[in-house]
Parts: C-alpha cells; structure tokens; sequence
C-alpha cells in the first residue's frame, strides 16, 4: 500500500485512491487540463481577449463551456491555458494581491504590475505548476498592453500572443493577419477567426468561443456558438 | 497514451425492425492534432453487410486488406454470398490468430441475412471475443459516453427512419464529448432492398 506524500510534485488524484487505477477509470490519473486555445491583441483603444472552451480530463472532455477568460481586476484579465487547478490557484492569489494592492494605492494597478504578479509566482513555482498565462487589459498610463507568461514563469510584452495547445495550429494566420492600430472590429474578427482554426484542428480545443473587450469604458463580453464560428473550407 | 486511442474513433451499430444502422465519425487524427476528417472507417463487405474498425488507423486499413481477400476466396469457394454470422466469426479467428500481438481494432458488424434479412449485429474485443445483442453495439474511444447515449435512446423496432434519427442523436452526442473523436459522421441504413448512406452536419471541435 502506496504511502501518500502530499509534497511530492508529482501527486496525482490515483495515487490517493489505489483501487480506482486502470480499472476502467482512466479519467482518474490524468489532470483535468485546459488543453486549449487561447489569444490576445492589441487594438486601437484596448486589448481583445479569445478562448475556447473546452476542458478535458484525458480524452473525455469534462467541461464543454468553460470560461479560461478570468477577470482579475476589472480592467484586466488573463487567458489560462495548462493544469485548470494550477491556473485557477494562481489566478485566485494575484486577484487577492491585487485587491489588496488597490485599497493600499486607491486606484487601479498597472496591467504591468499584474504581470508581473503572474510572473512570479509562476517562475518561483515553475517546478510544481504546469500554467501558460497571457495577462492583458488596460490602464490609464499605457492603454491597451499584452504580456505572455508561457510555460516555465518568463514574461513578455507583445502587440499580440497565442498560446495553448490549439495555438501551435495558427502560428502562421496570426503573423500573416495581424496588422498593429486595428479597430475594434478588426480585432474582433482576427481573434474569433484565429480561434475557429485552432478549434479546427486541435482535439484539446473546442466548443464555443469566448471574447472580450477591454478599454477605458470596460470590459464588454462575447459569446460566439455553434454557426456564429467562423467557417473556413471543409470538403463535405 | 493508449495505443486504441492514439487516433481515436466512435463506432456504432443499432438493429431496428427489419432493418440495421451502421455509424462512425471521419475524422483521423495523430493524438489531438485532426490530420483529415473524410477517413472511412465502416466498410461493405456485401450487399447487406457491413463492418465497422475503430482504432489504430494501420491496422484499420490492413485487417481490412485481409479481411477482404479471405471474404473473397470465401466467395470463390462457396458460390454464394457470406451470411453476417459466419462472416463475424471469420473475423474473430482473423484476429485471435494474432493473439499475442494483436491487431488494434475491436470491430463492430452489422448486416441482413442474404436469405431471409433477418438483422444482425455485433461487436468484438481486439482479440476477437464476439459479441451479439439485439439492441446495439458500440466500439471507440468514446465507448462509456456512447453506451450511455443508446441505452437511452434506443427502442425496439424502430422504422428505417427514425432508427436513422435515434443511431445518429446517439452517435453525435457521445462523440461531443470525446476530444479525439467527431469532425463529421456518416451513417449508413440496410434494408433488405436498399442502403442508404447519409453524411452528418457536425461540429468540428
């Protein structure tokens, strides 16, 4: 009978439960992951941010309208991709720094701020989480930003990021679309056609996508599903 | 990674009155990147007889190959056309040959009696234990979603027509659940006289 060491980084939910392992439960030893989608750019005025939704435990897709697009403070969100449990913890702390950080300053923090609170829990945690973040909102002094925190904790400002396992799909549409000072509308259709592709081809993306626009007057909320997808050429 | 479900299929087979349903997805995929979504998967081996390979595509396309010479020198010798029963167990010595190195395919059949049309399905492991029932089989990566899906909705003596409509709810809802199985569906309808074959509207996610 197997001890159960809670600290080890390589816990897994069969561990603390013998029996249920490879007796037909095979969700039981795989992470629930938000194997995914998910994208953020720059416009004229703000930032959009996309996702999918789909979440899966193994090949079985455990939730099929997640929401991966998280509000942190109310002009900033991020974009979780990777382990649903590491993403949601981290995001949890930074929103609890930042509340904190907004009673302390009286004003909204900076995106870059947020960033790097990101940042750094997931470069000091890099050996125990599994969590790809893209953090974008706005503020007063810089508009619309987008910072890339991928896998192992670094940060990056870019005018626009892909990440998750679907965004491998669209490297190429992505950097042959983009064009920096996009309208809002633009923006809109880059990132739910962005989406749609990866949707296309990536088995650990899928379902609806969900936007949302942030600018000085907030954050406005997209749903796209079913026929409003974007479609591009299939043979039958 | 399991190797049956390295790219993924969903495979069902549903009996209805004088009549039987044939339905899988088309996609083909390596692990989750979907390479194309028109690869067949169901297969006539008759008139009135259909087979179903979910798993590993190569052996997909090589028990096929064989399968297809040894129904064929079937022919040959007897003269006549093969009835479902005796072709499922030609299948299930095909694949127990292989017993320790098995092919990774656990076929479903479903088909009419050439003489009497009496409907028939059934299913088999990877190493050819059958299986016959008289509602449904099914096969794939998405097996406990799809069993879930026609223990609801199947009844007895069911019309072509809406045996079509419950074979086809079943198959995509199950699928829906399933990352590596969808990208579009095909169902095929035999009845004694004529086989129709209907492509699906699915989503491809």
């Amino acid at each position: 009978m197997a001890t159960v060491n809670m600290m080890t980084s390589g816990f897994s939910p069969a561990m603390a439960v013998p029996q249920m392992h490879g007796m037909g439960f095979e969700g039981m030893d795989t992470e629930v992951s938000t194997g995914t989608t998910i994208m953020a750019t720059e416009f004229d005025g703000g930032v959009i941010i996309g996702a999918d939704s789909r979440t899966t435990t193994g090949a079985y897709i455990a939730n099929r309208v997640t929401d991966k697009l998280t509000k942190v403070t109310d002009y900033i969100y991020c974009c979780r991709s990777g382990s649903a449990a590491d993403t949601q913890a981290v995001a949890d702390i930074v929103k609890y720094h930042n509340d904190f950080h907004r009673m302390e300053m009286g004003e909204q923090p900076l995106v870059k701020t947020v960033a790097h609170m990101f940042k750094q829990l997931c470069y000091d945690y890099r050996d125990q989480l599994t969590a790809g973040i893209i953090v974008a909102g706005w503020d007063k002094r810089n508009g619309g930003q987008v910072y890339s925190i991928p896998i192992s904790g670094m940060l990056q400002k870019m005018p626009f990021c892909t990440g998750g396992s679907g965004s491998t799909y669209i490297y190429g549409f992505v950097d042959s679309q983009f064009k920096p000072k996009m309208t809002k509308e633009e923006s809109l259709q880059f990132v739910s056609k962005a989406v749609s592709l990866a949707i296309n081809r990536d088995g650990s993306s899928g379902g609806i996508i969900r936007l949302a626009a942030i600018s000085k007057d907030g954050v406005e909320r997209f749903t796209l599903t079913g026929d409003q997808l974007p479609k591009f050429y299939e043979d039958s | 990674m399991s190797i049956l479900s390295y790219n993924g299929a969903a495979i069902m087979a549903m009996k209805g009155k004088n009549c039987v349903a044939i339905a899988a997805d088309r996609r083909f995929g390596i692990q989750a990147q979907t390479v194309s979504m028109d690869f067949d998967k169901v297969f006539e081996m008759g008139p009135n007889l259909f087979i179903g390979l979910p798993g590993l595509a190569t052996d997909v396309q090589t028990v096929l190959a064989r399968l297809k010479f040894r129904l064929n020198m079937y022919e040959l010798r007897e003269n006549r056309r093969i009835k479902p029963k005796t072709f499922m167990s030609m299948v299930s010595n095909l694949l127990y040959e292989r017993r320790f190195g098995p092919y990774f395919v656990e076929p479903v059949i479903a088909g009419l009696d050439p003489k009497s049309g009496e409907p028939y399905i059934a299913s088999m492991d990877l190493i050819g234990c059958p299986m016959e029932t008289n509602d449904f089989v099914v096969s794939g990566t998405c097996s406990e979603q799809m069993y879930g899906m026609c223990e609801s909705l199947w009844e007895p003596d069911l019309a072509p027509d809406d045996l079509f409509e419950t074979i086809s709810q079943a198959l995509m809802n199950a699928f829906d659940r399933d990352a590596v199985s969808g990208w579009g569906a095909v169902v095929y309808i035999i009845e004694k006289d004529k086989v129709t074959k209907r492509m699906l509207k699915t989503r491809q996610d």
